[in-house]
């Protein structure tokens, strides 16, 4: 049965309905605009490294960056590339590998059912072998070789990887240029076949569509195509410690300036549904009354010179792992390090957010929340990620609504506390030597 | 698309209303010659203004203010065209039926946070304070010099400093480092002041809104005078430097990947009737995932992750680059100059044709889907054509047939073929 739910306050309708064989449809039409944005997405990412493959009884742990492969690997097939037949049909395709998805898109302007059409066929027929998958391994190499020039990239990966002590959030999404070496097109269809099933996937079109001849498209489609029973994957996730692994690291790379990142762990992150929103937007607010830009903090590390336009803050929260992570690009390491910490210390000391500083951040991130509704990829992306932890994007205004003080304090004690944090720096070459 | 109105000489406002987006979205855009010192002056400007203003003379203030509006966009921002530099100043709010705010329209005290940026700015003793254009002077310094950092941007920039030296092509809009630091408080009310009276003015207004009335109410808002039109004649700088063979350069850095990059020149630029041929033949060459380059270097060599082209239509200009192990240099470059030949001599299927025409199609189109989008690609198509749509140019896209494609990859001249990588793998050659 479909669902049809209409946001008054946003004037947006979401359409909804789970097909026999367990997918998740969703369409959100939007008028005025040209393109299909078309996303379908599985649940499955880089931390998903061990598991029952289906049909089995015991775990087994893959080699690192094989979500990520498989991805790479989907688009190959007997009869050729599957890009082609997107551009044939005027649609620009991708797909994107994270810690927890996979997901694989299109947005077009025209021919809306034949590229929906490759996308659900080219997801659901995988075509791997030994020939195919050691071809790609060449060009994955150049993809993480390209990462690892890049001095963002390694900082924030590196200052994960320094507060997780074991799960596997710590490891690189691609891999390394070593591990991705021991994937087998066996492995491939050993995680395809535990993760691809339509009950462990959403697709989301939202755009230039008509709500029930997409769902009608999608529902015949999937009758037409044979899927065994849904069955729920097993995961496994070593025991994590509160406590960050590595207090700090140090790297050199060949930049102008020192990079500083501060990471905070998660404590509690066991949870799921409303009380998953409320603690992440909670978090979200609480980085901003710190941190944002009209912060004491922003106002005095600007003045003094200690952060520069590449400054930024972000939290990020998944069951099973989250943290915060601030940095910036800096002169000075050591005083951004200490000014940071101490307005961490100064709000975990003396609680002193108000309700004027809420108020005003609440109605930010409200307005914030609108604009990003012009975006097709915001929606599909977003509201996916949400989906799969059990939360529902469109409650973002209503929980950001009721908002409290309290509710930032509980979320700053779970992200801040003694031995959480870590701090990674990344400094030029020749200070090396 | 969008309804223009000149209301002053020089001055013109063009309006859309639409309800595709929840938000109302303003652009000034501010041009004038493009050279070193006009890049960097009107860059640390561009920053000063967004810092504060007189009403809020702390950045602090001004962001609390913008945080209010329920966190109204507003920043300013720099960049060329053609011999042409443009300040922009962008401002976005959420159309007020999506709040539920008593505090009266957003959108209009957006409006008048934008008009004290530009008419009552942060001064004190009538100039702006020291501490800020200080500051502001470092942080584009910085972002500079950052560029470095980013190895792919860097070797495209190094790789046109080659090739166009002290050219349009190769200046950056931020200006150079130096020019930067060699700002003063005096320059830079020359340079406000300046643009204020003497810039070409484009302002855009695109929502849900009563556009008519309000483009009114903008122009009674800013009170801009009239301008002569004579200081930026768009043109454009395709300077065909005579080389009697392509450069090779190689250069090195600490780090893994080698970045292949090569530079053609051509004499179509964006003002000339084939310039829809040229875009035809980059998206042929590699603009995408069905192009020559991505099909040939990538999905069948496998020696990158990715080999693209673009073309850099305001300077005549078309580059490949593409990330590699360096010691495929050569087999590299000698793969891509095969994918041109092969173009030169007309090897062009249909197929690529028509998934090239399907795919230009759909990014312009889709560009349409943001408002900055259409405010960008419609400022600068409207020289081409004041009623400019993507279906125009998609005509000119389904006229264009292999043998133009042909054509235009036999009026590529190579210029450069430059190679940034690391230094151990210089060292094993």
């Amino acid at each position: 049965m479909m669902n049809k739910i209409h946001f008054e306050q946003l004037q947006e309708t979401l359409y909804h309905e789970t097909l026999e064989n367990g997918l998740n449809v969703y369409v959100l039409p939007k008028n005025g605009f040209s393109k299909t944005y078309v996303t379908f997405t599985t649940k499955y990412g880089s931390v998903d490294r061990t598991f029952i493959p289906r049909g089995g009884s015991d775990f087994v742990t893959v080699p690192d960056g094989i979500a990520h492969f498989l991805e790479h690997k989907m688009f190959e097939k007997e009869e050729g590339d599957v890009f082609q037949e997107f551009s044939e049909n005027a649609a620009a395709a991708n797909a994107f590998t994270s810690f927890t998805r996979t997901s694989y898109l299109f947005s077009s302007t025209a021919n809306l059912y034949k590229n929906t059409k490759t996308l659900l066929d080219f997801v659901q027929q995988p075509y791997f072998t030994e020939k195919t998958v050691e071809k790609e391994k060449g060009i994955i190499a150049q993809e993480i070789t390209m990462y690892d020039d890049q001095a963002d990239w390694r900082q924030y990966f590196g200052t994960i990887a320094n507060l997780f002590k074991n799960h596997p959030v710590r490891i690189d999404i691609a891999g390394t240029v070593e591990t991705i070496q021991d994937i087998t097109a066996e492995h491939l269809y050993e995680c395809y076949g535990t993760f691809y099933h339509p009950s462990n996937m959403v697709f989301f079109a939202v755009g230039n569509v008509d709500p029930d001849e997409m769902l009608e498209f999608v529902k015949k489609d999937q009758q037409a195509k044979t899927f065994e029973a849904p069955e729920p994957v097993e995961r496994s996730f070593p025991e994590e410690p509160d406590q960050a692994a590595e207090p700090r690291s140090e790297l050199f790379m060949d930049v102008t300036k020192p990079k500083l990142m501060i990471g905070t762990k998660c404590r509690n992150t066991d949870m799921s549904g409303k009380e998953m929103l409320i603690r992440e937007l909670a978090s979200d607010v609480t980085l901003d009354i710190l941190f944002g830009r009209s912060s004491e903090f922003y106002t005095e590390a600007y003045n003094r010179g200690l952060i520069d336009e590449s400054f930024s803050y972000e939290f990020n929260l998944e069951n099973g792992f989250g943290f915060a992570a601030i940095g910036s690009d800096t002169d000075h390491p050591e005083e951004l390090e200490k000014l940071i910490l101490s307005v961490f210390d100064e709000a975990r000391d003396r609680w002193s957010i108000t309700g004027d500083q809420l108020e005003r951040i609440r109605k930010k991130r409200i307005g914030l929340f609108m604009r990003a509704l012009n975006s097709p990829e915001y929606i599909a992306n977003q509201f996916t990620h949400y989906n799969f932890n059990d939360m529902n994007l469109f409650d973002v205004v209503p929980v950001l609504e009721q908002l409290t003080t309290a509710q930032l304090q509980e979320a700053f004690r779970d992200f801040y506390y003694e031995g959480g944090q870590t701090v990674m720096t990344i400094r030029p070459t020749e200070q090396g030597k | 698309m969008f309804d223009k109105t000149e209301i002053r000489s020089g001055v013109t406002v063009y309006t859309r209303p639409t309800d595709q987006f929840k938000t109302i979205s303003l652009a000034i855009k501010f041009t004038a010659p493009l050279t070193e010192e006009s890049a960097a002056v009107r860059t640390v400007l561009a920053n000063v203004l967004e810092d504060s203003t007189a009403q809020h003379p702390s950045r602090t203030e001004l962001r609390q203010a913008l945080e209010e509006l329920y966190g109204a966009v507003f920043y300013t921002d720099t960049g060329k065209r053609g011999d042409e530099h443009i300040v922009t100043v962008y401002a976005e709010s959420v159309n007020d039926e999506f709040l539920r705010n008593s505090e009266g329209p957003v959108f209009e005290r957006l409006l008048a946070l934008v008009k004290e940026s530009l008419f009552e700015p942060n001064f004190v003793d009538g100039q702006f304070s020291e501490t800020i254009v200080e500051r502001e002077k470092q942080s584009v310094a910085d972002r500079i010099r950052s560029v470095y950092n980013d190895k792919t941007r860097y070797a495209n920039k190094r790789m046109l400093e080659l090739i166009r030296p002290g050219e349009p092509a190769s200046q950056s809009a931020n200006g150079t480092e130096q020019a930067v630091l060699a700002v003063t408080g005096e320059s830079l009310k020359a340079a406000f002041e300046d643009m204020l009276a003497n810039d070409r003015i484009d302002i855009y207004l695109l929502g849900d809104t009563d556009t008519e009335e309000l483009a009114e109410r903008t122009a009674g808002l800013f009170p801009f005078q009239d301008r002569s039109k004579e200081r930026t004649e768009p043109g454009t700088t395709a300077a065909q430097t005579e080389r009697s063979q392509p450069l090779h350069i190689r250069e090195q850095q600490d780090m893994k990947q080698g970045k292949l990059n090569i530079a053609y020149s051509t004499p179509v630029t964006f003002q000339h009737p084939d310039y829809p041929k040229m875009q035809m033949m980059n998206g042929v060459l590699g603009g995408f995932a069905h192009s020559k380059l991505f099909v040939n270097v990538r999905e069948k060599e496998s020696l990158a992750y990715y080999c693209s082209s673009s073309y850099a239509s305001q300077y005549g200009l078309l580059y490949v680059m593409s990330g590699i192990d360096a010691e495929q240099e050569e087999k590299t470059a000698g793969l891509i100059d095969e994918q041109i030949e092969a173009m030169r001599r007309g090897d062009i299927s249909d197929l690529e044709m028509r998934q090239t025409l399907a795919l230009l199609s759909n990014s312009i189109r889709s560009a349409f889907d943001s408002a900055k989008g259409q405010i960008e690609i419609f400022d600068q198509y409207k020289e081409l054509d004041e009623n400019f749509r993507a279906d125009h140019l998609i005509g000119k896209w389904e006229q264009v047939t292999k043998e133009d494609v042909q054509q235009m990859a036999s009026g590529l001249t190579k210029e450069i073929t430059y190679l940034l990588s690391g230094r151990e793998a210089m060292d094993d050659e």
